[in-house]
């Protein structure tokens, strides 16, 4: 009897699997995990391709690495830098390389596959010494430039005896109590662009930990930052020359300073100072370390999502998925989860689109939450059950979905939760956590009008009045496609700095 | 006689008095979030249904929680917290599950919170944990309730984080020197085993924060700092121990493994036209020629090129100048305390310790110093 019984379990178990999220067949996307070399210490700094197929990744021991994923061997192609976090391959034999001291052109200029000529492309920019001043990028735009960005340093470090560049104090507010990011050395917390002719050109400021830039189809340049002093919750930047973006400590760099102490200017002089986010990152709900932004320029090869940004997250199994909109004449939009677990490890620190469309991971920990190696994630072909687009409507939002939804549940009012809330823009009261956030008139916001279009892919929501600067948070229920897919992701928050321009005026 | 029962019965009632408040005493635990998303205390064991009390204090610059969990529940906890999605700031990223047993909320830097409960009658491995999004990966513990007091050997502890497991390592081989490196695997600090001459780009201590490390034969170091282009200093033994460098979220230096012999203290060495002022420098590269780097970097805008080999005998250093176009005199400054280091110079003339050249001998020149620290520590071996 036992056995018949545990017999009849195990048949409903694995019956019940099938048709499930596990079945490989009908997921959208797979990880899959790429075997690194023995010996190497995979916290990964960037990762790149060449038009061949062949991944270029560099780690933070210093290790140049390139991959061909036909023969599936490692092969090394420089060593000995300093913290790489980010890599461009101009051709097999030349990569440009951001690390700690300088961005760096690392060229096999003997043809035996080595890196032989480790040359400066600039280093005009300051060293503390301080560990948190990591370097990032580079990323390049159609004409040549380079941008990359610096870190602050952290109030958890110090500087050291010699440091690079000229030391200005006003660039740290060293009041006790106060854990606060600093910019002491050149340059430290700012977007800098290197033209073609290897002139550094400071282009824009106020960021705290910008790990990740990025361009998408149309030229604009995107970065993450960090949350925690000043701006509470993450961030993806629509980086412009001259703007502002938050962090007080790095104004002083601007030429010609003359307000002495950035951290004391009043604070809504500094808020009207400052450009906002496109897209915020509820922490502890959507992502509390974004890192890289990577336009999918595939066209469809990864999916439907071609012209959205992916972003990684360092501190859950997640990549999130950004769509952008123009209102008003800035972009923003909203995110969501494009995938959770799936066997995705955390550490989401580099991406990079391989020539067969697939999406490759980089990731790290460095000590901090994360993990080390390089994985990545194909298409199927099957298109996903997911959120397509958000848009902002007068008095509410459009859904765009992947498919066909099931119209009586996409109908159905009890299946969409909305909340707002909003960040301060502040100081970090003393004594505050680095990584506290919180949300403010956290409030329900119900429903009014639900509307679906013929070919039933959009929704249109009606909420009523909508409050500029909140985030409009959206947890649905449980909405299937036509077939009765469930969807793949959730939970989305669109960042709503400006409303739509009332009908009628003519906006400029 | 009944006095004595009277006596016998205080006398057995104080004992069990006694014994009550034994049962009764608290076990204090204090545990604190420190940097680098750990707990200070990674294991400490209870007696089965002992009362007590842990203060949990954040001395971290982070948000921290803690909370203890059913024996193997952990991840399942860390996972359910990061399933709260939008609800998990407001809950604390404390899920509600019966896996959950206590809990400490999110709480800031230098706040601290005591919890007083009693530990399970079921001896086993209860862990505690962070689920601050992130941290409960790495940022965990464990209560062992045992009734021995007996815990596991802390190096195979499966329930601690490894990075502690390895701190015991740690002090293991510190403690049994020589045995334990030894009996370690070899632990591999590339995907290849470097062989000299290579180079670390890496923090190191009397330089600017752009130096590199260059590991020369015959056990011969030295710093060059791409910060203000020259030598800085070299050393003989091993080469460097990058550990703490590359384990991150830390400020760190490249610690040397060796013995510095000798330190550049002319200022900067090398003039281009004039002796008098501080040169401009700017650091341009480095190419590998044999695998040694030769640096390239201007002085006052002439192009001077330095490959740095070991001297044959392994007693210092030759240096070798390139400077195509001087455009007039170089002069070359040692030392003036070193009186344990001799100079051969390939070309020039020298005196007072001061190298003059013409731009023409500039073009190509060598200066191998022998180190007589170096010499005579050779020839005690």
């Amino acid at each position: 009897m036992k056995i018949v019984v545990s017999l009849a379990l195990s048949f409903l178990l694995f019956a019940s699997a099938i048709p499930g999220d596990g079945d490989p067949v009908k997921e959208a996307y797979t990880v899959e995990t790429i075997q690194m070399p023995e010996g190497l210490t995979a916290e990964t700094g960037g990762i790149t391709f060449l038009p061949d197929g062949r991944l270029v990744a560099c780690f933070i021991r210093g290790e140049v690495m390139i991959y061909n994923p036909k023969t599936k061997e490692w092969k090394l192609f420089a060593e000995g830098l300093h913290e790489p976090l980010g890599i461009i391959a101009q051709s097999e034999s030349e990569m440009i390389i951001m690390q700690r001291p300088e961005l760096t052109r690392v060229k096999d200029t003997d043809g035996d596959g080595q890196a032989d000529l480790y040359e400066k492309v600039s280093d005009d920019f300051g060293l503390s010494g301080n560990y948190h001043e990591f370097n990032y990028g580079p990323v390049k735009d159609k004409d040549g430039n380079l941008f990359i960005s610096l870190n602050t340093a952290s109030p958890g470090g110090n500087v050291k005896p010699e440091i690079r560049g000229k030391l200005n104090s006003l660039g740290r507010d060293n009041q006790p109590g106060l854990y606060e990011m600093y910019s002491v050395v050149p340059n430290r917390g700012w977007v800098l662009k290197i033209s073609p002719d290897g002139k550094l050109h400071p282009y824009a400021s106020g960021l705290r930990s910008p790990n990740g830039l990025g361009f998408d189809k149309k030229g604009n340049l995107f970065v993450t930052d960090n949350q925690s002093d000043w701006v509470e919750t993450s961030t993806l930047y629509h980086i412009k020359e001259g703007h502002f973006y938050g962090h007080p400590a790095s104004l002083i760099w601007n030429k010609g300073w003359k307000r002495g102490n950035p951290f004391v200017i009043p604070l809504n002089e500094l808020d009207s100072m400052r450009t906002k986010a496109a897209v915020l990152f509820p922490q502890g709900i959507m992502a509390n370390s974004p890192s890289q932004p990577l336009s999918d320029l595939t066209e469809g090869k990864f999916g439907p999502f071609a012209g959205q940004l992916f972003i990684g997250e360092m501190n859950r199994d997640r990549i999130v998925r950004v769509m952008l909109e123009e209102v008003g004449g800035e972009l923003q939009g909203a995110c969501i989860p494009f995938i959770d677990g799936h066997g995705l490890r955390k550490g989401n620190n580099r991406l990079a689109f391989s020539p067969d469309g697939s999406l490759w991971v980089g990731q790290i920990a460095f000590g901090w939450s994360g993990d080390r190696g390089i994985q990545r994630i194909v298409y199927n072909g099957t298109p996903p059950a997911d959120i397509y687009s958000m848009n902002l409507t007068k008095d509410g939002f459009d859904l765009t979905f992947t498919q066909a939804l099931d119209k009586a549940k996409a109908l159905n009012p009890d299946h969409y939760k909305f909340r707002h809330y909003y960040y301060r823009y502040q100081r970090k009261p003393k004594n505050e956590g680095a990584d506290k956030s919180t949300q403010q008139d956290i409030r329900d916001v119900p429903v009014k009008h639900i509307k679906i279009s013929s070919d039933r892919k959009k929704v249109s929501v009606t909420l009523g009045e909508l409050k500029p600067g909140y985030i409009y948070e959206l947890k649905l229920g449980d909405i299937t496609s036509a077939e009765g897919k469930p969807l793949a992701n959730k939970l989305i928050c669109y960042t709503l700095n400006n409303l739509l321009p009332a009908k009628g005026l003519n906006v400029k | 006689m009944k006095v004595f029962n009277l006596f016998l019965f205080v006398f057995l009632f104080h004992l069990q008095l006694s014994a009550n408040q034994l049962n009764d005493s608290v076990t204090n635990i204090s545990i604190k979030a420190i940097a680098g998303m750990q707990f200070d205390l990674v294991r400490f064991n209870v007696k089965p249904g002992a009362k007590v009390k842990l203060v949990f204090s954040n001395a971290d610059d982070m948000s921290h929680n803690l909370l203890i969990t059913k024996p193997g529940t952990r991840m399942a906890v860390v996972n359910a917290a990061l399933k709260l999605e939008e609800k998990g700031p407001q809950l604390n990223y404390i899920p509600q599950s019966s896996d959950v047993l206590w809990s400490v909320p999110v709480l800031s830097p230098d706040q601290s919170q005591s919890i007083v409960f009693n530990a399970p009658s079921q001896p086993g491995a209860y862990p505690y944990v962070c689920t601050y999004p992130g941290h409960g990966f790495i940022m965990y513990g464990v209560m062992y309730v045992t009734s021995d007091g007996k815990m596991p050997d802390m190096k195979n502890d499966p329930n601690i984080p490894p990075s502690r497991q390895q701190d015991q390592d740690k002090a293991l081989s510190s403690q049994k020197d020589n045995h334990a490196s030894h009996t370690s695997a070899k632990n591999t600090l590339h995907p290849y085993e470097p062989v000299a001459p290579y180079l670390y780009r890496i923090f190191m201590e009397d330089a600017s924060p752009a130096a590199i490390a260059v590991r020369l034969p015959k056990d011969l170091s030295y710093c060059w700092d791409a910060g203000t282009c020259r030598l800085r200093y070299a050393w003989s033994g091993g080469f460097v121990d990058n550990t703490l460098v590359w384990k991150g979220h830390t400020d760190a230096n490249a610690k040397i493994l060796g013995t510095v012999f000798y330190r550049d203290q002319t200022g900067y060495p090398l003039r281009i036209g004039t002796r008098e002022g501080n040169p401009e420098v700017e650091y341009k590269g480095y190419r590998l020629i044999n695998r040694y780097p030769e640096f390239h970097y201007t002085i006052d805008g002439k192009d001077v090129y330095e490959l740095i080999l070991p001297k044959e005998d392994g007693n210092g250093l030759k240096r070798s100048f390139r400077i195509p176009d001087a455009g007039g005199s170089v002069w070359f400054l040692t030392n003036q305390d070193d009186a344990s280091a001799d100079y051969q110079v390939s070309a020039g003339t020298m005196e007072n310790g001061i190298l003059k050249l013409s731009a023409e001998q500039a073009r190509a020149f060598s200066v191998t110093m022998t180190n007589y620290s170096l010499v005579y520590a050779r020839k005690r071996k």
